[in-house]
This record gives structure tokens, sequence and C-alpha cells, in this order.
């Protein structure tokens, strides 16, 4: 292969509405006698390889129905069939939010209606070829439908690509967002998928009961929800701004958890003991510490500051000792209070200021805890859900869960070792190090089943973990090594002189680590962290080594057992591939414009 | 000595000492960059310090606000020991500026920002008040159209004076300048001496590590002449350019001028 | 003219601050609480465990490792136990490593043909090879390795049944729902003498090679040094080839090290631990005051450099500790691993072994399955074969795009100045970009290398019989999860490390070139 280019030229696209078509082949496939030897080779494999796929896809023992059928299953697991309506409330809030983000950071693709038509053409020209490679064993109905689509998607393409023979009339977001919806919602109500669906487990072969069928009304209202939030965030993002985009970073962070006990669980609070004891503790925490605060963040009390603070963190030290040795009686959620307002102390007086300054100091800090007293709350709450087949987590709202769940939690714990690595403090660096070494040189199976096996063993008597939190701490921990060397990519990126001239200005360390340092950082670390996210998104498959249900599990074990789809692992595990790729590749790609604009902004 | 020189020298002598350094030594790791440093800046005093590169002038002035450690010697800030002991830390930081060669502005903040940005943290200022405060110092520097804009965006003099303006927010009763032209292309230096002459004007203290001899024998009351960790010389500008004492000095002004 | 002026109130001292204002106490006091925080978390932890594990009446240690393992593995050096070497735990896990390695090796080996191939062609100018290679990489690096892994699974058990006459060429070649199955060449008993003489040899010619190149360099004229090099080793080959069985007295001589290792008294290896730590303190301490130490004397430590000494003395007494009294088995496990060590080493020379260095195999058939042991092909049973292909496929994407990096990461002026120079196309990628983009490559490819290793222990997910599936199987056996996860560290972390220094020698050879 002699035939290489140095420099990143891609060759264009076969776009140029200038040249002929026959033209562009001659260029492009067969100006040298190399260039035509490798049009033909990669021809001939690439053709071959894809009627290798269609014949494992439409084999002759490949029953689709496997994966129509379960898609239930595939989604959401055993959930409750009457009280499915939680889950898509809780889709949603998420898509609500989404759409309103979408919106409010003004996300533009800069996709072109030539694209479009480009791609349009790309899809019929494959479903047609794809028509020709099928195997003999394919249904009939997939090469109807194949020809459909490559005839009417080859037309279109055509004739889009005649209304921007320049490709450069850019499609705004959403434009692409609601033809999408309308793609999407033309094949749910257009499609018939077919008669069979599985209710409780049981195979039912009656017209109406398909899966797709009873969910064609909520996606709808979905979608429309999703292309509607999309045009309010962009309404409010120009009449708020600031604020709108701060309130959905919020909810991002906190929203999902909300989402779960509200939603999805729905904790059938003991009032009474709320009021005598939950309300009054929050209270406690709240506005007591909301006045200690208030006093602490005034200018000039560091020293008072770190004297209480050193002392409350003392204090809530010893609470645990305490609390293990068995001396006295006290709530776990008061300890854990404790030790945050300690921490909270010991670094407010790097945030002090003045009069509204203060305020907002113990402002948030009373949101704080009324957010986090109402989670703990609701986490030792029994459910109103009624479940009847445990575990009934699973199947893609699991994987998006854990996702989720991972990377938001091993992000603070990440950036804290990544400054910890970067310190000139020799034993945290040390520590830091050995801790990502250790953990980046093993691989995540063994931290998996070190946590599910061995963290019961760990923990003194009378305190369990559950299964999926076991996984979901090791998880945590794993990823966390991950990050922290991504955080620390950017935080060499920050020149020596970013520090010396915040010292120079008077900067306490945290000062100068959270407004000079970590802003710097983090941004130039953002692509890699994306890359990251994707490598988890990836990898919560490895939950179902370790037991969880998951999409692969389902797919791999799960429907071949169903006695109506015995041995049926292929067309799942197709569809589940499928699944995977969609999601990480339009994350890869969403990071690599990112990046882009990235760049353009440092280089303005 | 002529009689101006005589004259300067008892009216320093009457005024307070703002920085006193007394035998500093510093090592990195067996390389010693000071050698038992004596040097005194008084009240309103412009000392611009010279030498050749790694003559250990950029580490003194890095000494007096921290950036270094000295370790042996003592420097006192306006009657305030430079020691471990973080509240003296603290305060001298926020009694003396620096400006540095490369500017070193905040890339992610705004020129407000950056201005506003120890006012707010450090001095625990309003913000409103800070805002003030910073266009005022940014029409001082003669930049005040350009407060919404990014560092990035800036021109290497502008930036330089964003710095100078960023400094001057703390209100310090010292400023230390280590090499502020030396990054800058040849047409935006005046720019950026014009402020600092300007500033000397108004009474600031004032240490320079410069190699501009035009600023130095303009505005200088008295120059610092360092080679190899050592003071070599001290004097009035006059002197200086007129009668150095020592060889190493004549050579040094033989081949920069 | 006075520089310090005298007439200043200032009284010109060292003052002393409080410890609580002291920055260097404040660090120091930080990191220790910090450092002790999590050594008592540590230590809580350690102890629930013991006290779990003593209630369930589970002894902590490693003396289950003699043990006979009672159990069959799947595949591996040896999965039953013989009459001639019994499956013990420690072997059984020994296979699992060697598993493990098989396929992290042949891994690496044809990840790295088909990524580099896959990375070229995204660079070619031909519209069909770049689309080809893109596609080929975003499909395979956006979907899971693990759902590949069974998906491979899934599509190889769905092949035909294994029967005499299963082929492509039957006999020789054989793809069925059992496995694939090649010829193969494998390392007989003669193949340590071989490798022991050849080291001799090697040695004789690189001198005679120095001779001839002195030679050449003195008289001038082409000796043709490569060509006689190459003829030597050829007919030392041979030779040794022939004749390798005299070697076998080697066996003896490792037996009498493997003796003298095992007699060394367990007081004299603590003693000689603790000289090492305590040696190795005081080395640490004379190196950081050179460090310090300047022509003109020792320079001032500060507060931070008597806590770096402090800290330092502090390990060393903690290493002491940990010798005498808190692990006593460490170098008792050090003798015996240690003669361990010598005595495998001498049974490689030891009798019965000679001859032939290397064989070789056609595949055979027992009853409708490949004979998994001994006198057979190359057998890649379905489960190595979906790993091994999950594994590569997968990776090979990651590898294009290193690949792929590296070269557009040299400056395009680089070959501009080849052309102009009037090398070939050919000739400046082989000489100017490749070279230069071989650095920019080698850490992200070290990174893949070691991801393929961590990888296998996918291998669990369809039963191959690699390390972490040994260990589970031995684990559920006898519950020794600790010690089973404590040799799962050392193995995968003693891996990385051999990757990355091999990787970074590569990497410091190649700087000094570019020099």
């Amino acid at each position: 292969m002699s035939d290489v280019t140095m420099t990143p030229t891609s060759p264009s696209n076969g776009a140029s509405n200038r040249t002929s078509p026959l033209q562009w082949v001659r260029v492009n496939l067969f100006s040298s006698v190399s260039n035509t030897i490798q049009t033909i080779v990669f021809t001939a494999i690439t053709l071959g390889l894809l009627r290798a796929l269609l014949g494992q896809a439409f084999s002759e023992e490949a029953d689709w129905t496997s994966v129509s059928t379960n898609l239930r299953l595939l989604m959401i697991y055993n959930y409750p069939a009457d009280q499915i309506i939680r889950i898509w409330v809780s889709a949603a809030v998420v898509l609500l939010a989404a759409g309103l983000s979408l919106g409010a950071w003004k996300v533009e693709p800069g996709y072109t209606v030539g694209r479009l038509g480009r791609h349009l053409v790309g899809l019929g020209l494959f479903s047609l070829v794809t028509r020709l490679l099928l195997p003999v064993h394919a249904p009939d109905t997939v090469r109807t439908w194949l020809i459909i689509i490559g005839v009417v998607s080859l037309v279109a393409g055509v004739v889009v690509q005649r209304g921007d023979p320049d490709g450069d009339r850019v499609m705004g977001f959403g434009t692409v967002l609601s033809g999408v919806a309308l793609t999407f919602l033309a094949v749910l109500w257009l499609v018939p998928f077919g008669q069979y669906g599985l209710v409780d487990g049981v195979l039912v072969a009656e017209s109406g009961t398909t899966v797709a069928s009873s969910t064609k009304v909520p996606w709808t209202v979905l979608l429309i929800i999703v292309v509607a939030s999309h045009r309010v965030g962009i309404i409010l993002g120009r009449a708020l701004g600031r604020s709108l985009r701060a309130a959905l970073a919020a909810f991002w962070v906190v929203g999902p958890a909300f989402v779960i006990f509200v939603i999805l669980r729905d904790p059938a609070f003991d009032w009474a003991h709320v009021w005598s004891t939950d309300i009054p503790i929050a209270a406690m925490f709240g506005l007591g510490g909301a006045a200690v605060l208030y006093f602490v963040a005034a200018p000039g009390k560091t020293e008072v500051a770190r004297a209480v603070g050193a002392m409350l963190f003392a204090f809530a030290l010893f609470n645990w000792v305490a609390a293990f040795f068995g001396w006295y009686p006290m709530l776990q959620k008061v300890r854990i209070s404790f030790l945050i307002f300690a921490i909270v102390v010991l670094l407010v007086p790097a945030f002090a200021g003045d009069r509204s300054t203060r305020r907002r100091v113990a402002g948030g800090w009373v949101a704080a805890m009324v957010v986090f007293h109402w989670l703990l709350t609701a986490i030792n709450t029994e459910s109103t859900l009624v479940i009847t087949a445990p575990p009934f987590l699973g199947g893609f709202v699991l994987t998006v869960g854990i996702a989720y769940y991972v990377m938001l939690a091993s992000f603070p714990l990440g950036v804290l070792l990544s400054l910890a690595r970067t310190s000139k403090l020799p034993i945290f660096r040390v520590m830091s190090t050995g801790y990502i070494e250790v953990i980046r040189g093993v691989p995540l199976i063994t931290v998996l089943f070190f946590f599910s096996i061995m963290l019961p063993l760990f923990l003194p008597k009378g305190m369990g973990i559950s299964d999926l939190a076991a996984v979901f701490a090791g998880y945590t921990v794993f990823s966390a090594a991950y990050m922290a060397e991504n955080v620390r990519g950017g935080l060499q990126s920050v020149r020596r002189g970013q520090y010396e001239a915040a010292d120079a200005l008077g900067l306490t360390t945290v000062q100068r680590t959270s407004l000079i340092v970590l802003p710097q950082a983090l941004r130039v670390s953002i692509p890699n962290l994306v890359g990251q996210a994707i490598a988890v998104f990836k990898e919560t498959s490895l939950i179902a080594i370790v037991g969880g249900f998951d999409l692969l599990r389902i797919a791999n074990s799960t429907i071949p057992n169903q006695p109506d789809f015995l041995g049926q692992k292929r067309p799942g595990l197709l569809f589940i591939s499928l699944v995977y790729f969609v999601f990480a590749y339009s994350m890869s790609k969403s990071s690599q414009r990112l990046e882009a604009r990235l760049k353009d902004a440092q280089a303005r | 000595m002529s009689i101006a020189d005589q004259a300067l020298t008892e009216d320093l002598a009457s005024r307070d000492d703002m920085i006193v350094c007394t035998g500093v030594s510093k090592w990195f790791d067996d390389f010693q960059a000071l050698k038992g440093v004596d040097v005194t800046v008084k009240d309103r005093e412009v000392m611009v310090v010279l030498g050749p590169s790694g003559s250990g002038k950029s580490t003194l002035i890095r000494c007096i606000n921290r950036l270094e450690v000295h370790q042996e010697g003592s420097i006192f800030v306006d009657g305030i020991e430079l020691t471990n002991d973080t509240r003296n830390i603290e305060r001298i930081r926020s009694e003396v500026g620096m400006v540095f060669q490369q500017f070193n502005l905040f890339p992610h903040l705004s020129v407000i920002d950056n201005v506003t940005l120890a006012p707010v943290w450090v001095r625990k200022k309003s913000k409103v008040e800070a805002e003030q405060k910073a266009i005022e110092l940014l029409e001082r520097v003669g930049i005040p159209e350009q407060a919404q804009k990014y560092p990035g965006q800036l021109s290497g003099g502008q930036q330089q004076r964003v710095a100078i303006a960023r400094s001057l927010a703390m209100e310090p009763k010292i400023m230390l300048f280590d090499e502020p032209t030396s990054a800058l292309d040849p047409e935006m230096i005046a720019e950026v001496l014009d402020v600092m002459k300007d500033l000397a004007r108004g009474g600031m203290t004032m240490m320079v590590v410069t190699h501009e001899m035009g600023f130095a024998r303009e505005v200088a009351d008295r120059l610092v002449f360092m080679e190899s960790g050592e003071v070599v010389e001290v004097g009035t500008p006059e002197h200086f350019f007129t009668n150095p004492r020592e060889d190493r000095t004549k050579l040094f002004l033989s081949q920069i001028l | 003219m006075s520089q310090t002026s005298s007439s200043s109130a200032i009284h010109y001292g060292t003052t002393k601050p409080p410890l609580w204002r002291n920055v260097a106490v404040l660090k120091w006091c930080a990191q220790l609480a910090v450092l002790l925080g999590v050594l008592a978390v540590f230590w809580f932890l350690i102890a629930e465990a013991r006290t779990n594990l003593a209630a369930k009446s589970i002894p902590v240690g490693y003396d289950w490792l003699d043990n006979p393992a009672n159990f069959q593995l799947g595949e591996g050096i040896q999965t039953v136990d013989t009459p001639e070497r019994s499956l013990t735990m420690s072997r059984a896990l020994w296979v699992g490593m060697v598993n493990t390695l098989r396929i992290a090796a042949l891994g690496i080996i044809f990840s790295t043909l088909l990524g580099v191939l896959v990375g070229i062609s995204r660079l070619s100018k031909n519209f069909v090879a770049q689309r080809f290679s893109s596609a080929y990489v975003e499909g395979l690096r956006n979907i899971p390795v693990l759902v590949q892994i069974i998906l491979w699974l899934a599509i190889l058990g769905s092949l035909g049944k294994l029967t005499p006459d299963t082929g492509p060429i039957p006999g020789w070649v054989i793809v069925s729902q059992k496995g694939i199955s090649l010829p193969r060449v494998f390392l007989a008993d003669g193949f340590y003498q071989f490798a022991a003489l050849m080291l001799v040899f090697v040695v004789g010619i690189v001198a005679v090679r120095r001779q001839l190149k002195r030679r050449q360099d003195r008289d001038g004229g082409d000796l043709r040094i490569g060509l006689w090099t190459f003829v030597l080793f050829v007919i030392s080959a041979a030779i040794a080839w022939l004749i390798n069985p005299i070697m076998a007295f080697l066996g003896p001589i490792f037996g009498a090290i493997e003796d003298a290792w095992g007699a060394v008294p367990q007081g004299a290896m603590q003693l000689l631990l603790c000289v090492i730590a305590v040696v190795g303190v005081i080395t640490w301490i004379r190196k950081f005051l050179d460090s310090k130490r300047s022509p003109a004397g020792l320079a001032k430590l500060t507060d931070d450099d008597w806590f770096r000494m402090i800290f330092s003395v502090f390990v060393g007494v903690v290493a002491v500790f940990v010798v005498v009294r808190g692990w006593p088995g460490l170098s008792s496990w050090i003798i015996n691993s240690g003669s361990d060590f010598w005595g495998v080493l001498g049974d490689k020379f030891g009798d019965g072994r000679g001859a032939k260095p290397l064989d070789a195999m056609r595949p055979t058939l027992t009853e409708g399955r490949f004979v998994n042991f001994g006198d057979t092909g190359l057998t890649l049973t379905v489960f190595y074969a979906s790993i091994f292909l999950g594994l590569v496929f997968y990776t090979s994407a990651f590898i294009a795009e290193v690949v792929r990096g590296g070269i557009l990461a040299v400056p395009s002026g680089q070959s501009e100045a080849a052309a102009a120079l009037g090398l070939t196309r050919a000739q400046a990628l082989r000489k100017v970009v490749l070279p230069q983009a071989f650095r920019v490559i080698m850490p992200p490819l070290g990174n893949q290398y070691l991801n393929i290793t961590k990888n296998t222990s996918l291998g669990i997910a369809v039963g191959f019989s690699e390390i972490v599936q040994v260990g589970q199987t031995v684990y559920n056996k006898n519950s020794q999860t600790l010690a089973v996860f404590s040799i799962y560290m050392i193995f995968y972390l003693s891996c990385s490390l051999s990757i990355s220094s091999v990787v970074n020698t590569i990497n410091r050879r190649l700087a000094i070139v570019e020099r």
C-alpha cells in the first residue's frame, strides 16, 4: 500500500456536484494501477464481509421475533408491567431536561442539506446492495422493505442534493431533531412490527399486543417533548442565559437521583417518623450549620474557622469510632452530616466575602442539606413499587443508569486523586500514584469480583450492601483511577505561571485550585473525559458476568432460555451490538465536534 | 559623588524601609542562586535590578513574595518578616503586587474578571465595588474598552497592562516587576514602560528587573547590579552610567550599552 | 554608601512562627493525618475480614497452594491429574497464567498486524479503502469487546460438527464447532539444552564479529560481516541441534544451587532484608544530602527537607518491623520461592531430556473431539478462538487509530523535504516518516498491549481457563478469596510492569536514535 497521503486530506467525498459521477469515479477509484487494485481488493473484502454478516443475521435458524418480542425485556427487564408509567414519566423528565439543555447550550452540529442528501444516497445504495447480498433464508418482508427503503432514500437523496448544489445550506439543530423525530414516528406508526408479544412471561399471539403497539402513544409524546423542549430551551436560553444553564447543570447532577426516588421507587415515608426525627435533624443541621457558616464566612475569620473546623472534624471522626465500639447510639445520617459539615467549615474561609457572599454560602448549605437529607431518608425508606420478580432492575435502563452514576461518582474522586498526584506533597503523591497505578494495572472484572465477593467480608457485622451497590462501588473505584489520569493530563497543561500569578495575588491554595487551575484543566480534558464516558458505557457489559441483568446478559442467556426461542443468541447479540454502537458512536462524534469547538474557542 | 547624589542619599536615608534583605541565600539543589544578598528598598523608591542572565535577580524578587523560599538570611517587607508563618505570608502577598515576564493572565476569565478576582476573593470586597475600581484601573493603564474581552484576544502590550492593573487592584504598597517587557514586540514596549513611569511618579515603591537602560536611567532612584548571586554594586543612575566603581559593572555596561 | 540603613527601628532577627501557623508543619501534619487515616481504614477492614473469616473458620494464608486441585481445566499445558505430575492448586493457577499469556502474546502480534494495515489504508487516497477502514474502525471500537467475544462464540458454536473428514483440508486444517485445529510446531524436551548451547555459541559469534569488524575498520574493504554472522549462526544451530544433550550437566548444577539456596537459614535472610532496608534508607539520605551540597558547602536545609529525611527513616523502621515482627513468613517465602525457581530450571535439564529441541504435530481427533494435550496439532477451542478473535478485532481498531494518528503527527514538511532530496514516496515513508511516527505511536501502542493483556480476563465469560477463571474455580472450592485476589493482583501488575518497561526501553532507544 504505497499510496498513502501524508496529510489529513480526505478524499473529495463524492460530493462536489461540479464533477460528473463518471469523472468522480475515474479520479477517486481508478486514477492509477495501485488505486485500481485497491478499489478491487477493498470492494471484494467489503462485499464479502457484508455477505458474511448478513449470513449470520439471517441464517437458517435465526428468528428475529426473539428480539422484537423481547424488546421490553431488553429495555427495562422485569419491571412490573402495571407500573410502567413510572418509567415513561422518568424518561419524559430526562428527555425534557435533555431538550432544554441542547437548546440552552445552543448545540449546532452544522449539518448541511447537501450532506443529508449524500447520506440518503448512501443509505439507498447500501440498502439495495444489502438486498442483493441477502442469504436465501431471509424473510420476504425484509427483502421488500430493503427495496422500498433503498429506492425511496435514493430518490429523496438525489432530490435533496439538488436543493443544495454548493453544500452550504446549514440545517438548524431543531430541524434535524424534528426530522429524526418524524422519521422515528413514521417507522413506529407505519411499519407493522409483528403480532406477538410476551405479557408477563407468556407468549401471546394476537394482534394489538406487541410491545411496539403498546409504546406508540408514549413514544409519540416523548418525541414531541424533546422537539418542543429544545425550542423552549433556545428561547429561555436567550432570556435567562447563565442562570438557566446553571439550573440545568444542577439537574444533571442531582436530578437522576430524584427521578429514581420520586418516580421509580416512590418512597413510602413513615410520616410520624419523618416529623419526629428526619425533619428536626435536617432543620438542625440546615439552620444551625447555616448560622455557623454565616458567621465564619466573614472576612478575617480564617483562623477561627480553621479552629472550629478542626474541632468539628475531630468530633465527627470520634463519632465513627464511638459508633464502631458502640459507646453511644447515633444515627448514621447524623454522623455523615457532621463529617460533611466539618469539611465544609474547613473549606469555607477560602470563599469568605461580604454580606451577599455569606448569604449565598449559608443558603447553598441549607439547600444542599435539604436535598441530602431527603435523599438519605428516601434511600432508607421502603418503596411503594410492587416487585414481583427480583431483580427487577435490568436491561438498557440498568446499563445507562450504571454508566451515568459511575461517571458522576468517580468524577470528584478522580479530580481529588489527580490533584494529589500532581501535588508537591510527597506522601499524597505516593499514595495517589500507588492507587492509580494498581487499579490501572488490573482488569475491571477482577475489581468487580473483588467488590461483589470481598466487600461483604470487610464490612462489620450488621452492615450489608446489595450486590448491585457493591458492583457500583467497585466500578466507581476503578473508573476514578482512569478519570484521575485524564484530569492529570489537563492539570499538566496548566502552565506554572498560572500558579505563580495566583500565589502572587494572595489566593489561598483552595482558591487557586478551584478558581484558576481546575477550570482550565477540566476544559482541556473534556475530550478525554467523553472518551472515558464511552468506555464506561461499553464496559457496563461486564456487569453481566458478576450477575447483573444488563443488555448482554438478557440477550445472551435470558432470551435463549425462553422455551419459544431456545438457543436464539445471534439475533439478540447483533441487536444489542447495534444499540451499543449507536450510542457509543454518537457520543464519540459529538465529542469530536466539541473538541473542534473548544479549539476554536482557544484560538479566539 | 555629586551633590545631587548626596541629596538623594540623604533623602532616602530619612525614609522608612519597605524591603530589607539581609544575607539572603538560596540554593536550587547544589546550585547556589543567591549568596548572602543584602538589599534595602526605601518607601516610594524605584529600584532597578540589573545583571546578566542567571545572576539571580529574578530569584531575588521572587523570594520577596515567596514564590521561591529563601533558605538563609532574613527578608522583611514593611516590617513583617517572611517566614513559614502562614499569616505573614498572606499579609505580605496581599501587600506586594507582581508583574511577570509572560503576563500570566488567567485565560479562562475575561479582562474584568482577571482584575476583580483577587479583590473579591482575597480582600473580600463586593463584586460591584471591585468592578468600579477595576474600570478605574483599566482607564489608568489606557484600555477601558477591552474589559469584556478575553486575554487571548489582546496584544502582548495590552495583556501586560492588564496584568499591571490586576496587581494594582489589590492596592499593593510595593510592586515587583520581573522583566516586564522582555516578552514583548519592540513596538509594544513603550506603552508598558509609560504605565510603569506613571506608577513611579505616583510614588509607588517598585523593584524592577529589566534590561531597558533608558527606563533605568530616567526613572530609577537607585540601581543594583548583581552577578552570580551576589550584589556587586549599588548606586544612583548617574553614578552607574558615568563612573561605576567595579570592573564587573563596567564590563556588563559596556556589553549592554 | 551603606546598603542597609541602621536608622530603622525594626529589630532584625529571625522570628519563629508558632507551630499551628508554620507552613511546613501544617503540610506534613496534613499528610501524616491522611496517611494514618488511610492506614487506619485498611487496618479496620482487614481486622473485620479476619474476624469474619475466623467466624467461618477459613484459614488465612497460602498453605492451600500445594493441595490437589480436584477439578479439571478446560485447556492448557496440563488439564488433569497425570501420574507424572499431579494437578495442585498452584499448578492449576500456573496453567491459567500460561493460558492468559498465550492469548495475550498472540493477540498482541495479530492485532498489531491487522491494526497497522487498517491504519495505513485509512490514509489511502482510494475512496473504497478509506471508507472501508473507517467503517471497520468505527464499527469495531464502538461495540463492547465482551459483546464481540460472546458474538464470536455464538457464531463459532453454529459451525458444522466435528468429524474425521471435517476440513477445509481434512487432517491438516479443521474448522468446526469444537474449534479450529492446525498443525503445530512446539518446544520439545531438548529445547532447554539447545537454548543453553546456543547461548554459548552466540557469545562466540559476537566475539568473532567484533574481531572482523575491527579488521575491516583497520584495513578497509568489505569482509561481508553480515553474511559470515549468518553462516556461523546457521552452522552453530545445526551443531547445537545434534549435540545438545551434552548440556545436561547443567541440571545437577542448578540442583546444587537449589539446595544451597534452600539451606539459607531464616534468621540470615531476615538479617539480610533488614540490612537492605537500613542501607537503602542511608543511601537515600546520603544522595539527598549530596544533591543539596554545593562547592560552597551544604545548603541550609528547609523544614521540608528535614521532614523528608525523618519520613524516610520512618519508612525504614517500618520495613524492619515488618520483616522481623509483622510478617516473619516473608523471608522464608523468599527462600522457598528462590529455591523453587532453581529447582524448576534444574528439572528442564533433568533426566530423559535432550535430543530434538523442536517437534511438529498434525491435528488428531478422538471420539468427535480434539485431543487437548500431548500428541496433537495447534488447537484453538471455540472458547480460545472466540476470545482471541474478539480481542484481536477490537484492539486492532484502536491500534489502527494509533497508527493513523502517529503518521498524521509527522508534519507534512518532512515528506516534502524528503521529496525535495529526491527520495521516492516509498523511501520517504520508510526512512523519514515512519521513524518519526514510531515515536508518537509507541506509548499509546503500549497502552493497547496492556489492554489486551487485561482484557484476556474476559475469557471468564466464555469459560476459557485463563487466570481469573481458574482463580474463581479455586476460591469457589476453598473460599480463599483474599489469597486468590492477591495472586491476581501480583500477576497482572507484573504483566503491566514488564510490558511498560519493554515499551519504555524501545522509546528510550528511539529517542537516542533521534539525537
